[in-house]
């Protein structure tokens, strides 16, 4: 699994999250927080992202993630 | 204080609207039908509703402002669908009561949501996934699995900053939350309440639970059952999808917001029978509906109208009917007497709410909708309404509502004063 993939998945989920957004919105260099998440959009991101990548990242982990390229990254390690 | 009705909304498996649910009262239509066979001794009949579009039917509200609207998708897109139909019926009773327009404090506002474990088929719904891998659980779900994520959620979509929570009695769980909505009015905590009998999704656990106490009908022959409140083959209710908000609010607030009054709630009574069973009494039903027409100033030669609680179990609706002569003594035979039941289902924890929206409809149409199924009569001196439409010129009315474990309750609705 690509990080490119993740990315797209990512995304795609945010744009599920967040439907008013474009799809040019959302960028790796971009954070959730901006694009206009709160707190429990962001876990759904996440955990829509863990499901459809079919991996499981603990909790604990997703406290250095701080962007969507750090949330991909952390997704990849775990691939 | 006086309390009124200046709004309302309803989505069930007979309308989407209020204006389509008298339609549809008048017409005497039955939202009730098959389901699948779950296999587990369940019901296999139910009033569901039927092509319910969340996006449109936000989209239909189009006199509220837009920001009301984009509110609401990005609220409740994703929730489950049972809060969206509440969502809906509120936003129908915002409209209809001009508040987005004639704006009332949102400190002075309230919000009652009536109803518990309302999302217990939500949560079965995921069960598979938990048990897949529990870290794949929405996020969402922490909130969507509590009651009080109506409260939340309708309150963060209509700006209400007042009192607001949630009330239960089981069956009586909208009467409960109008009678908790208008004590708030009457002790000043607010001005205006909106009162959303809450889409009580049921899971099939809790459906073959109560076919085990033999409450539901259909479940030996499901082609052959019907909802029949009243009459001598009544078997028992049908569960039934329901979602409806009343907006209540002093009679100086909407005078000074300068909106038309739909009805009073004249008076009311909610009393428990000290009994934790599914049973029944007579006595504690008659109680509560002399103690609401006492509350209401009104006696009982004044009621014009019963909509009964009459759920079609033949316990439930003996008990109803011998309750109602003794609160009603010589004047039993004087109001007409229906079950919205036999039409829309038993909506659960929204029945009190979809019930007192039936009897405004009728109160303000002048009618008395059919009770179906109605073919031999368990009382002859009742004045059961027929199986087809009857003109009434109703004044006063009683809606009754009584839960499981003994949660008895009475409302009476008038015309404006």
């Amino acid at each position: 699994m690509t990080d490119a993939q993740i990315f797209e998945t990512v995304k795609q989920n945010v744009l599920k999250v967040l439907p008013d957004l474009r799809p040019g919105d959302v960028t790796t260099e971009g954070t959730l927080t901006d694009l206009g998440a709160n707190s429990v959009d962001r876990a759904d991101v996440v955990t829509m992202s863990m499901e459809d990548l079919g991996l499981t990242v603990p909790v604990s982990e997703f406290q250095e993630v701080h962007d969507i390229r750090s949330l991909v990254d952390l997704l990849a390690r775990h691939a | 204080m006086r309390v009124v009705v200046t709004g309302m909304g309803i989505v069930c498996s007979i309308a989407s609207t209020v204006p389509s649910f008298t339609r549809a009262l008048r017409a005497g239509r039955c939202g009730i039908g098959p389901v699948p066979d779950p296999g587990d001794g369940g019901p296999r009949l139910a009033a569901l509703v039927k092509g319910f579009r969340f996006r449109d039917a936000v989209a239909a509200r189009h006199r509220l402002p837009e920001e009301t609207r984009r509110s609401a998708l990005r609220a409740a897109s994703r929730s489950p669908r049972p809060l969206q139909m509440d969502l809906v019926a509120a936003m129908q009773a915002f409209e209809q009561a001009g508040l987005h327009e004639a704006k009332a404090d949102p400190e002075r506002m309230g919000l009652v949501v009536a109803g518990h474990n309302l999302s217990s088929g939500y949560a079965h719904d995921l069960h598979p996934k938990y048990e897949d891998n529990p870290a794949h659980l929405p996020a969402r779900f922490a909130l969507h699995f509590m009651d009080t994520d109506r409260v939340g959620t309708l309150s963060q979509v209509f700006g209400i900053r007042g009192e607001g929570y949630t009330v239960g009695g089981a069956s009586a769980s909208g009467n409960v939350g109008l009678i908790n909505a208008a004590r708030l009015v009457e002790s000043g905590a607010v001005d205006v309440c909106l009162v959303v009998g809450a889409m009580t999704d049921l899971s099939p656990m809790e459906k073959r639970g109560l076919a085990t106490l033999g409450a539901v009908a259909g479940v030996e022959e499901p082609h052959k059952a019907r909802c029949r409140p009243f009459d001598e083959d009544h078997e028992g209710f049908v569960p039934g999808q329901g979602a409806g908000c009343v907006v209540l609010e002093s009679a100086r607030s909407a005078a000074a917001r300068g909106v038309t009054t739909l009805a009073e709630l004249c008076g009311y009574d909610l009393k428990l029978d000290a009994n934790s069973l599914p049973d029944p009494r007579e006595e504690g039903e008659a109680k509560v509906m002399v103690n609401a027409m006492a509350n209401a100033g009104v006696g009982a030669r004044d009621i014009d109208y019963v909509n009964a609680h009459a759920t079609a179990t033949p316990s439930g609706d003996l008990a109803e009917l011998a309750a109602l002569r003794r609160a009603l003594g010589d004047s039993f035979g004087r109001p007409w007497v229906n079950s919205t039941k036999g039409l829309v289902g038993h909506c659960m924890c929204a029945a009190g709410v979809v019930e007192a929206i039936a009897t405004v409809v009728q109160m303000r149409g002048g009618f008395v909708h059919p009770n179906l199924n109605l073919r031999h009569p368990i009382n002859d001196d009742c004045r059961l309404a027929p199986g087809r439409l009857r003109d009434a010129d109703i004044r006063y009315a009683l809606s009754n509502s009584f839960g499981f474990g003994g949660f008895n309750t009475c409302i009476v609705l008038g015309r404006e004063r």
